[in-house]
């Protein structure tokens, strides 16, 4: 599903301008793959979207409820992904953005009996009426400092917005009840799903849109791309809107998935686990972040399994579960940062080519990879 | 000479506005939280000098700066509380923890990102801030520690009039004999000096014959002591710690107090510390925000988005 999205989409624009030696550009002869290998190409597509439709109907509810999770870490990654790749702003308190539309909804809901669906909606408005507050700060302050108040803010929003009674209700939480006809986890993985699609397509239609042109310009330089006419402050807020907009989805798919919310949850390491997910999965490359955001979500619940089914590592005994992910993601963020910038994205790209239609090579796989140098200092 | 006169002035016009606001806090009766702010943004200071002199030498935004002193904490708490050695040589391996600790990120974090932008290394540092507090989690089983006070037992001294534990005495007394070493160490010492020098001019001081990298292997180390220190200092205070310990309690402050700083001036990254606890102690205990929850954590990020808005450069940084 998402990797089937994600190829849709056209090579990330080219970095080649800062590469130093001069590719000498040959008219190399159209590749066209034969009829096999279109079969090929279609079979691989139809095995990923058979995974991910059909392991969870076949799996066992809490096992299911994993995978939602992972489907909205998925989103929120993707959120995360507009502000870190496309507009080079880092937030390290992402996991405000998620809070807030995860108590949004849940409040909607428990306290104005609200439907689910407006519920989801008013969670994306707010998600996206905060980020435009933090876009706004952030045009004025760029870069390290930046990051330092997006850090102070959520802190902030643990620590005070979420622990206004009436709203989150402080530290008991906000019951954050399944809606009518998605009650049982299989269908409601399949919303998840669903939203999951529509933000990617969304992403995906906004990054070829005008926008997008304009904030890859922005990113690379917000200097050159005033003086050619981009409007720097206009399309940075759209960006900040966007990835709210998409926090607050995920926050409240959350929400609901866990029929419950509590402050506690979004606290600053899950910040940091959204950050190193989508550094991980790869910035600006669409099924990269999915990837990576769905292996966080589930790399505990692999290890549980393995562990389960017998696998006898003496590292799987000593790491309990719900550790593996913050003990894990800083050693693969760290080796990702020092050996492989580009992270999953970098990985799966000449396979990204060979379904798009391209020859299968491991060649030139260095020369539009995204780096994290591209966030903004 | 202008710019050393600017900062001088903007020393002088900031310790009086100090000394006003002290004087206004003494008058409407909060006594109590003025000398409590400043002992807990003393504490500030020392981690926010530490983010300081790695800015200065690496030009890190060091979000581990924390984590050094959670596990001299950590490794304080295990050798004199649960293997009982006394008190004074545990601090000493505390310390050495968390300076073998900051060496091994610079090594093997910060080396090889030498050319690697800012942000990536930003990135970084939070990573390692996010490894030690999972493996703080994991070994540490995830509760709260009850930390026995340095002193035997609790007592409360009245100074001028103010109740304050003897332990917050002690912090106070240790902060200021850190701050009048620091002061001479960078000042008087060759080493001191040669840091100084790297991180205003780099090239110029190799040519010195100054080895840059062996520096900021030491600068790092430096930095572990003090968030050491302050980690050690601070956690008999408040009497139990957690995973991610100094970086709940400290981190976002001691940044805030750095930018207020000026991000490079270490006096200013002290002073800063003392007005962030202050301001913080007071938004906690005043009657007028005790309808907010977490005053603290609001007035931090007020305090630094309203710096950053209006005085990038800070109170005692260098325009630029």
């Amino acid at each position: 599903m998402s990797l089937d999205e994600g190829v849709d989409a056209p090579p990330v624009v080219e970095q080649s301008d800062a590469v130093a030696e001069p590719i000498i550009v040959e008219t190399p002869p159209p590749f066209r793959p034969s009829v096999l290998g279109w079969v090929a190409r279609g079979l691989v597509l139809v095995a990923v979207a058979a995974v991910v439709v059909l392991v969870p109907a076949t799996a066992s509810n809490v096992d299911v409820l994993r995978y939602s999770q992972a489907v909205i870490y998925a989103i929120i990654g993707l959120s995360l992904n507009v502000l870190l790749g496309y507009t080079g702003q880092i937030s390290l308190g992402h996991q405000a953005f998620v809070g807030i539309g995860a108590f949004t909804s849940a409040y909607m809901v428990t306290v104005h009996g609200q439907p689910f669906i407006a519920a989801v909606g008013m969670a994306m408005v707010v998600g996206g009426l905060q980020a435009l507050f933090l876009g706004a700060v952030s045009l004025r302050i760029t870069g390290l400092y930046f990051a330092l108040v997006t850090l102070a803010y959520g802190t902030m929003a643990e620590e005070s917005l979420f622990n206004i009674q009436s709203l989150t209700g402080g530290s008991a939480g906000q019951p954050a009840p399944k809606p009518a006809g998605f009650t049982t986890d299989l269908r409601y993985y399949y919303l998840c799903l669903a939203f999951l699609a529509l933000v990617i397509w969304v992403d995906w239609r906004l990054m070829k849109s005008k926008g997008g042109r304009a904030l890859s310009a922005i990113r690379e330089n917000p200097r050159v791309a005033a003086t050619f006419g981009t409007d720097v402050k206009v399309y940075t807020l759209m960006a900040f809107v966007v990835a709210g907009v998409f926090a607050g989805l995920g926050g409240a798919l959350l929400a609901h998935n866990d029929t419950f919310v509590v402050r506690d949850l979004f606290n600053f390491q899950l910040a940091l686990v959204f950050v190193i997910m989508t550094v991980i999965g790869g910035l600006r490359n669409r099924a990269g972040v999915v990837i990576g955001s769905a292996f966080f979500a589930l790399v505990g619940h692999f290890f549980e399994k393995l562990f389960h089914n017998g696998l006898d590592l003496p590292v799987l005994k000593v790491l309990p579960k719900e550790y593996a992910p913050i003990v894990i993601g800083p050693m693969l963020l760290l080796f990702t940062l020092t050996r492989h910038p580009g992270g999953i994205g970098q990985q799966i790209r000449p396979l990204q080519r060979w379904l798009r239609g391209g020859r299968f090579s491991f060649k030139d796989t260095h020369d539009s990879e995204v780096r994290v140098s591209d966030v903004r200092a | 000479m202008a710019k050393l006169l600017g900062s001088r002035t903007a020393l002088v016009v900031t310790s009086i506005a100090v000394v006003v606001a002290a004087a206004l806090l003494t008058r409407y009766g909060q006594k109590q939280a003025l000398v409590i702010g400043v002992i807990t943004g003393a504490g500030y200071g020392l981690v926010a000098l530490g983010l300081v002199l790695i800015y200065k030498s690496s030009g890190v935004f060091n979000f581990a700066q924390g984590e050094f002193g959670t596990v001299a904490v950590y490794t304080l708490y295990g050798v004199h509380d649960l293997a009982g050695v006394p008190l004074v040589p545990a601090m000493l391996v505390g310390l050495a923890a968390s300076a073998a600790m900051a060496l091994a990120t610079e090594q093997i974090v910060i080396r090889p990102l030498f050319n690697a932008p800012r942000v990536a290394l930003l990135v970084a540092t939070a990573g390692v801030s996010l490894l030690a507090i999972s493996l703080e989690l994991w070994l540490g089983e995830a509760r709260l520690r009850f930390i026995q006070p340095a002193l035997g037992r609790l007592d409360r001294i009245s100074v001028f009039g103010i109740q304050v534990s003897d332990q917050r005495l002690l912090v106070l007394a240790a902060l200021l004999m850190l701050a009048v070493l620091l002061g001479l160490f960078f000042s008087r010492t060759n080493v001191g000096l040669a840091i100084l020098g790297v991180s205003q001019e780099p090239v110029a001081t190799e040519l010195m014959g100054i080895s840059v990298r062996r520096l900021s292997s030491f600068t790092w180390a430096l930095t572990g002591l003090l968030a050491g220190i302050a980690g050690m200092l601070t956690a008999p205070v408040v009497g139990s710690f957690g995973p991610g310990f100094l970086t709940s309690t400290s981190l976002i402050p001691a940044f805030t107090a750095a930018v207020l700083g000026g991000m490079t001036s270490l006096p200013g990254a002290f002073v800063g510390g003392v007005v962030v606890g202050v301001a913080q102690s007071l938004a906690v205990s005043a009657p007028a925000f005790k309808e907010i929850p977490g005053p603290g954590a609001v007035m931090v990020f007020v305090i630094l988005v309203v710096v950053l808005a209006v005085r990038p450069q800070g109170l005692l940084g260098k325009t630029s």
